[in-house]
């Protein structure tokens, strides 16, 4: 199963019925036959935007973040169910990068273009090809017309 | 006495003097010198510079869109706009996880797309966009 980080953002509300929510969610994804490794909670605060759902205008949220393991399958599944839910404003879902160990190539960048590897591809790929703005009308070519206007 | 003594420590130097020349010359006189320990020793380049990084990769910071106040020092504070590479001065690859972390963050509410958060916005500066690496129209 893959892992996925589900962001959500809850709306504002007392503690218990916030829990009530959590509790929720969690069996959601437990339902499908996901298992949920750790829950972030990122605080109450202003959104930087508002937000509307469920025919109500939210300033503010509660910010979590669920890392799950779970079905790709189910993950649509989930989506659809959180969008039901009147408590949540806003649900994003996105896969855990892997981790990509890559080194600097900000030396090869900052060379003079004539050095850069990119800039040598592409003078390569211009010898292959007509020079449209050196290029010559041939009139031995077959045609017993001039194609162009004169 | 200390006359005495001045007197002694004078005739001990002057003695290893004559001593250290006599054996300069012993030594300049026979060239025994072995041709390895004379020949030119192959280094590395002292003289060569340090291998440019940028500020991500020097600490080894992965960009990620629940650290947005990280994010937000790309963004500019009067448009929210995401500073292009030669501003930033981060390689291709980091800089193309800054900006879709970005989007991300901005995505899920936590950072603003037109403006930049008034509290972040005594943050330490990374790069300075009055001077770019390379010019632009702006
Ligand atoms: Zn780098």
């Amino acid at each position: 199963m893959p892992s996925y980080e589900l962001a959500l953002m809850l709306k504002a509300m007392p503690k218990p019925e916030l829990k009530t929510t959590l509790t929720r969610i969690s069996h959601a994804i437990f339902n499908r036959g996901g298992i949920i490794r750790n829950i972030e909670n990122l605080g109450f605060r202003a959104m930087p935007y508002k937000t509307s759902s469920h025919s109500l205008v939210h300033r503010e949220a509660n910010y979590f973040v669920f890392k799950i393991d779970t079905a790709t399958q189910a993950v649509a599944d989930l989506k659809e169910e959180y969008s039901r839910d009147v408590d949540i404003i806003r649900q994003r879902v996105y896969k855990i990068p892997d981790k990509a160990d890559q080194t600097c190539t900000l030396e090869q960048e900052l060379l003079p273009p004539a050095y850069r590897e990119e800039v040598q591809k592409m003078i390569e790929l211009g010898k292959s090809q007509v020079n449209r703005f050196t290029y010559k009308f041939k009139y031995n070519s077959g045609l017993d017309y001039y194609p162009f206007q004169k | 006495m200390a006359l005495l003594k001045t007197f002694t420590i004078r005739s001990v130097f002057s003695g290893t003097h004559r001593a250290i020349i006599s054996s300069l010359r012993s030594y300049s006189s026979t060239p025994v010198v072995a041709e390895e320990d004379d020949a030119p020793v192959e280094i590395e380049n002292p003289y060569k510079k340090e291998k440019p990084q940028c500020i991500l990769c020097k600490l080894n910071i992965t960009p990620d869109y629940k650290n947005y106040r990280l994010l937000s020092q790309f963004q500019s504070p009067y448009t929210g706009r995401i500073y292009g590479r030669h501003i930033t001065g981060l390689c291709k690859a980091k800089q193309a996880l800054v900006e879709s972390e970005i989007r991300k963050a901005q995505n899920c509410a936590y950072l603003p797309y037109y403006y930049k958060d008034k509290a972040f916005l005594k943050d330490p500066r990374l790069f300075d966009p009055e001077n770019p690496i390379r010019s632009h129209r702006f």
